[in-house]
């Protein structure tokens, strides 16, 4: 009943706010009940709603008017060094978004109008020595506050309606590890969840939950060795090599009190284990909790449950990036979530395993995935020197970062998949365990095409469960930004030169484009500012993926910034 | 071998070096690279080691390619352009390694770039 009243008033407030010239004077407080409910007008955390459909069920902007889309109004925000890669949130009519340096906007949702802006102070002579950096992917909002990460290993907390801070929380020695945080973090429960980088570093990859209200961190979660269990998957005290972390942000299932968050790949990247990676090669035995999905008590950190969706990762194919769509099937509660080597598992709500399919045509890290059991069939563990046969896919992965989408109203699951690979020699190198030179790759390697073919980019069209396809569309180059669809029947597309594509849902044909001006890898929302929807999309490009494509393209690459961006708005003229 | 000590073979070597890193952020980078100078063995320093293990991820191919960052093999830039690239880095393009290398480190690393040959 208590969470049936907070609804209806969060209803009754979102009317009000239609009337008025001032978004959010009259807003109800976003929290926890507010997100799970995922208003139609509202873009609450990350991906949407706890339910990471990256979907919006506005439909104002449909297949039959979206020929009428034009730009609403842009804003700039300045230093975008290595582009835009957020994703905005919309509470109320305002839009919340960041930049690089974690430089963070609140803008009137309809007009663009700042209403506040901030941007922290930074140890910039940190961020100088950083490879993965200084993009940051978002914020979370909850209890009258926005929260926001910093690669200084902080997360500060600003008010809401003001931008003044409320809290700033150190948690990560940034300048002993280099790494801090550059994804968005999940509020849920009272708590700030958020995940520090990790991977190619050696560290042990924590995850975080502290009090929203007052900044204190209540636990801790180590994504390298974080149990007894785990620490005997690391053979001869590799775990000081470490890797790991949870740079991208997961969900909240709020049945279980569960916290679910995707994990990076361990250091070095490429082992030289030869077959024998249980007790042989850099960093021996399976590597918990590292390119995995975990579950943790939201109120202690405490682990759950797990599922290793790679053990032993020698392919850098975290399980950090990757949304957690979380579905209601025949009686089943279900969660599917894609692994960056394009293999997209299926999970109950306890992580059992329910199915694994795959979006790439080009794969053969691991012959196959066994869907019942998960094993890993026909894996290529490498032994120092040249690999004969390329590596498929390339080191940016079969699926980004960013977000596929699912579409209740079409039961279609739409996601981008990455056709390439590459070459690499690999070596054995010194275990490094303090970052000095930051990274621990143990791989000398170079971008390649597919065999017998060019490298491409797909959107599909697919039942999220059975991976069964309906429709897909190629593009020339692999679009690395996030994937919207909506109620108006609606997917849209923003891709790498530039260009927003909208197309019909059901089939896929092409109905609109326009173009930003420059490379996209970041987030799209749609969202409601008085009475009118709005589609909101960051361009800007440049990072460790989109690095890689003027000189693998050539032609509009050669001359886009990586330096700048803007957000830019849509809506009907 | 025990694993304690394994690991003592493998890592006090390079946790000796961590030392450099420790260095207070800000300091300057000449006295930040004597630092590292007093604590790393520079005879041990393997340069095609490190395109392997972090230059690599952007100077492909071990730096005979262009990648993220440009091929460094024939490159016709100055000794003295790229130890600034090196210690300073560039915003956004690479990063700042003037706490990492001695000038020792840094010179081998350029001997390595000028003797890069196709594979």
């Amino acid at each position: 009943m208590k969470k049936r009243t907070k609804y209806i008033a969060a209803a009754a407030g979102a009317v009000v706010i239609a009337t008025l010239a001032a978004p959010s004077a009259l807003a109800q407080p976003v929290d926890t009940a507010r997100i799970e409910a995922g208003g139609p007008n509202d873009w609450l955390t990350y991906h949407g709603s706890y339910k990471s459909y990256n979907y919006s069920s506005l439909d104002q902007i449909n297949s039959n008017n979206v020929s009428d889309l034009s730009v609403a109004w842009i804003h700039i925000p300045g230093r975008s060094t290595r582009g835009l890669q957020s994703m905005p949130l919309a509470a109320d009519g305002v839009l919340y978004y960041t930049g690089s340096y974690s430089r963070t906007f609140a803008l009137n949702g309809a007009t663009g109008e700042v209403i506040w802006s901030y941007f922290p102070e930074l140890d910039e002579a940190l961020i100088s020595r950083q490879t993965h950096s200084p993009y940051n992917r978002g914020v979370a909002i909850g209890e009258g506050k926005v929260f926001v990460g910093t690669m200084d290993g902080r997360l500060i907390a600003l008010d809401m309606k003001t931008g003044k801070p409320v809290w700033d929380t150190k948690l990560i020695d940034s300048q002993k590890l280099t790494v801090g945080f550059t994804g968005a973090p999940l509020y849920a429960k009272g708590i700030v969840i958020i995940g520090a980088q990790g991977g190619e570093w050696p560290g042990r990859g924590p995850i975080f939950g502290v009090d929203a209200a007052t900044g204190t961190k209540k636990w801790e979660f180590l994504t390298v060795a974080g149990t007894d269990e785990a620490m005997k998957t690391w053979g001869a005290d590799s775990w000081r090599t470490g890797g790991g972390g949870g740079w991208m942000p997961g969900t909240y299932d709020s049945e279980t009190g569960t916290i679910w968050w995707g994990t990076a790949n361990p250091a070095p990247l490429y082992d030289w284990s030869g077959s024998d990676y249980k007790t042989q090669g850099a960093r021996p035995g399976d590597n918990l909790y590292t390119s995995s999905v975990i579950g943790l008590d939201i109120d202690t950190g405490k682990l759950k449950f797990y599922h290793q969706e790679l053990p032993h990762d020698t392919w850098d194919f975290d399980s950090a990036v990757g949304e957690f769509v979380m579905l209601d099937r025949d009686g089943q509660k279900l969660v599917v979530h894609p692994n960056k080597s394009g293999y997209i598992f299926v999970y109950d709500r306890s992580a059992n395993l329910k199915n694994v399919w795959r979006i790439t045509q080009n794969s053969n890290f691991v012959r196959d995935i066994d869907p019942k059991t998960g094993e890993l069939i026909g894996r290529r563990d490498f032994s120092a020197g040249k690999v004969d046969e390329p590596l498929c896919p390339h080191i940016s992965g079969g699926v980004s970062f960013n977000s596929g989408s699912y579409n209740p109203k079409t039961g279609l699951y739409y996601k981008l998949g990455q056709e390439w690979c590459m070459t690499l020699t690999v070596q054995k190198t010194t275990p490094i365990t303090a970052p000095q030179a930051q990274l621990n790759l143990g791989a000398d390697f170079k971008i390649a095409p597919p065999p017998g073919g060019e490298i491409y980019g797909h959107l599909d069209a697919r039942d999220p469960v059975t991976g069964a396809k309906k429709w897909e569309v190629r593009f020339p180059e692999p679009p690395l930004a996030s994937v919207l669809s909506t109620g108006g029947n609606l997917v849209f597309v923003p891709d790498s030169r530039g260009v927003v594509h909208a197309y019909n849902a059901e089939t896929g044909a092409e109905l609109w484009s326009h173009s930003d001006g420059t490379g996209h890898q970041g987030g799209i929302i749609s969202y409601s500012a008085n009475g009118k929807q709005y589609i909101a999309v960051v361009a800007g490009f440049g990072g460790m993926a989109t690095d890689d494509y003027a000189p693998t393209f050539g032609g509009v690459y050669k001359s886009m910034p990586r330096d700048d961006g803007a957000l830019v708005v849509y809506s009907l003229k | 071998m025990g694993s304690i000590a394994l690991w003592r073979r493998l890592y006090v070597p390079a946790l000796a070096s961590m030392g450099a890193l420790a260095a207070p952020v800000g300091a300057g980078i000449p006295a930040a690279a004597q630092q590292a100078a007093a604590t790393t063995n520079d005879s041990t320093f393997d340069p095609a080691q490190l395109f392997a293990s972090t230059c690599g991820f952007c100077h492909s191919n071990g730096g005979r390619s262009a990648g993220k960052a440009p091929q460094l093999m024939n490159t016709a830039r100055s000794d003295e352009f790229i130890i600034n690239r090196i210690k300073n880095g560039k915003e956004g393009r690479m990063p700042a390694f003037g706490q990492a290398f001695t000038d020792a480190q840094i010179a081998a690393i350029i001997k390595y770039i000028r003797s890069l040959k196709p594979e």
